[in-house]
């Protein structure tokens, strides 16, 4: 009897999963939105979003013209982080280049540098522009370790030795390529906007064209309905993942390091609550366009904003740091970060999955309770 | 048409005072109506009548504010209820999947009701005949004629062989060549021994049914065989907007609808 009862829900569910599967291959816009855009903007967002400070333009002012200073200007600029992009004696016209936003930076080498350097006691002045932000503080950290790097190479074994040295080396990304760090935290962002858009609309469409009044007049259950219509989804889901971390490797060099377990586990939970997230927006609204509405703003701005994508979350003020933690998206970049960067496994990643995990069952619940079988 | 057949004790449908409002509207205001098994009932009235409420109420679909709503003796919209396997609804509104061809529609609704694959294939083919859609059935529902998509809705509706079959205005939109058909095919069904309650605002349509129930405005204003109703109101059963509009020129104290 109970095996009956089992074989027949089954068989429901499957046959609601038949179905979505028949709608996707007749509206292949759905395929498109789910496995070919996350691709699209994969590619489009790595290559555009990059924090890499790279050929700054540099404005220098060598008012000391001897071979000591000219040895440092081709030392700091040795390396192409920065370029020549004007030479000169006075600082006002080098100030007037950074204003035209033909230079980012200006180095400026005094009068009687050279001899300054011999005793040891030389000054360089960097004037920076802070209009950017970003740009004005890294580029600043780069002059300042070549000036301080070139300086030493100058003084050579003249100069003590310093009575305390820092030697920084920087695990997982030692270039600091924005893309090894931007993938993960892209692809989390693009299967929650996808995954929660794609289920919104489909379930939103079944209350717009009146078939739900059709399946309600069936044996069928909500919980089949809800689970056979997001399998095929999950399925997709999971594809996108596969896709984005295939393209993420082939196109940016980011590695797996880690548990592919844990990869797994983590995609398959972030999923399940994404679905369970659209589902639930579909249920409320019932309705496409406001459904739609609701899914981009409460997956794509949280996920951008709150998930440690671009901004780090220690650096949010502490409401949101709170708040960031009910933003799945967050557990999911973490996981994504540790696994492909870190090499972390299931004893490092659990928390996150625990986090993923009820989230999903959060969602799932309340969407399954709201959804009555009525039309009331 | 033949005469209503006796009932066998419980009826197969019963709303005992029943109650139903969306907001400020009143869709029922306390109808009471049974229909006995076999029986052809036609809820009949104008548009805004209350008669998709009925047939929503009598589905499970939605919840009476008041009174009570009894299928083959089963609340409907008990979440155990086992009635839905014994029913069968054809929505006013077209609902079936239009990107889906007539033999997915019949495919994907045969796994709901869990016929087994030599049944459906049965059925399918004893519907397809009966309906006649059996050269349309790698068609796109939403490319099928207006009676043809609700013979697939009908088709649909019956895979399962329920005992009750509720359809909303099922002729509605539909051609006079259509309509006859759709309702020959009813009478079939009725041969079977299927109970029927089929909502209509054509009143021609009323002379089809064993028995009818007029509603408006969320009342019944009227019960009984469209012969008997006709009588009482002198006029010929085939003219039986007469009989709706005298009812509805008394209930309002002189004034027509």
């Amino acid at each position: 009897m109970a095996s009956s009862h089992a074989s027949r829900t089954l068989g429901r569910i499957l046959a609601m999963a038949g179905k979505e599967v028949l709608h996707i291959r007749r509206d292949l816009r759905t395929l498109y939105l789910a496995l070919a855009m996350p691709v699209l903007l994969l590619v489009l967002f790595g290559f555009g979003i990059s924090f890499d400070v790279d050929h700054l333009e540099l404005a220098v002012v060598d008012q000391d013209r001897t071979a000591v200073s000219r040895e440092l200007v081709r030392q700091v600029t040795a390396s192409e982080e920065f370029v020549v992009a004007w030479e000169g004696t006075s600082p006002e016209q080098a100030v007037a280049e950074l204003r035209r936003g033909r230079a980012v930076a200006v180095m400026v080498l005094p009068r009687g540098f050279s001899e300054d350097v011999a005793r040891g006691g030389a000054q360089v002045q960097l004037l920076m522009d802070g209009a950017d932000g970003n740009t004005a503080t890294q580029a600043l950290a780069k002059a300042q370790a070549l000036v301080d790097v070139a300086g030493r190479k100058l003084a050579g074994a003249a100069l003590p030795a310093p009575p305390l040295e820092v030697r920084v080396r920087t695990l997982f990304n030692p270039n600091g390529r924005s893309a090894l760090f931007l993938v993960p935290g892209l692809a989390a962002y693009l299967l929650a906007i996808v995954a929660v858009l794609i289920t919104a609309l489909t379930v939103a469409r079944e209350w717009e064209r009146g078939s739900m009044e059709q399946l309600f007049a069936t044996p069928v259950g909500r919980l089949e309905i809800v689970v056979g219509k997001l399998l095929p989804y999950l399925g997709i889901g999971l594809l996108q993942v596969l896709l984005v971390l295939t393209v993420g490797a082939w196109v940016f060099d980011v590695p797996v390091r880690g548990s592919l377990v844990a990869l797994g586990l983590g995609a398959l939970l972030f999923l399940v609550g994404m679905l369970g997230q659209g589902l639930l927006i579909s249920v409320v609204t019932r309705n496409q366009v406001v459904a739609t509405q609701v899914a981009t703003m409460t997956s794509v701005l949280p996920s951008l904003l709150l998930s440690g994508f671009i901004f780090p979350i220690e650096n949010l003020p502490l409401p949101l740091q709170v708040l960031s933690r009910l933003i799945p998206a967050r557990y999911f970049v973490a996981t994504l970060r540790g696994v492909l960067l870190r090499g972390n496994g299931l004893d490092v990643l659990w928390p996150q999955l625990v986090a993923m995990t009820l989230f999903a069952a959060l969602m799932l619940t309340v969407a399954t309770r709201r959804f009555q079988r009525r039309l009331d | 048409m033949s005469a209503a057949p006796e009932g066998d004790g419980a009826p197969d449908v019963a709303l005992e005072e029943v109650r139903r409002s969306f907001g400020a509207t009143q869709a029922l205001r306390g109808v009471s109506l049974a229909v006995g098994r076999g029986e052809v009932y036609g809820l009949v009235g104008p548009d805004g009548a209350g008669k998709t409420t009925a047939i929503r109420l009598m589905a499970g679909l939605l919840r009476a504010d008041g009174g009570r709503v009894r299928m083959l003796g089963e609340d409907p919209t008990h979440p155990r209820s086992q009635v839905r396997e014994s029913l069968g609804l054809v929505p006013q509104r077209n609902t079936l999947y239009g990107d889906l061809s007539v033999d997915e529609n019949l495919h994907f609704f045969s796994r709901l009701f869990g016929l087994s694959k030599e049944d459906f294939a049965a059925r399918r083919e004893r519907l397809l005949d009966i309906t006649r859609l059996g050269r349309f059935t790698g068609r796109r529902a939403d490319a099928l004629s207006g009676g043809m998509y609700k013979k697939l809705a009908l088709a649909c509706a019956l895979l399962h062989r329920p005992r009750v079959l509720l359809l909303d205005e099922p002729t509605n939109g539909v051609d006079p060549v259509s309509r006859r058909e759709l309702w020959e095919l009813l009478y079939t069904l009725v041969h079977e021994g299927m109970t029927l309650v089929v909502s209509t605002p054509y009143m021609d349509e009323a002379a089809r049914c064993h028995r009818v129930g007029l509603l408006y405005a969320g009342e019944l204003i009227a019960e009984g065989g469209p012969r008997e109703l006709a009588r009482r109101h002198g006029v010929a059963a085939s003219n039986f907007e007469a009989v709706f509009l005298a009812l509805v020129e008394r209930r309002n104290g002189g004034r027509a609808a």
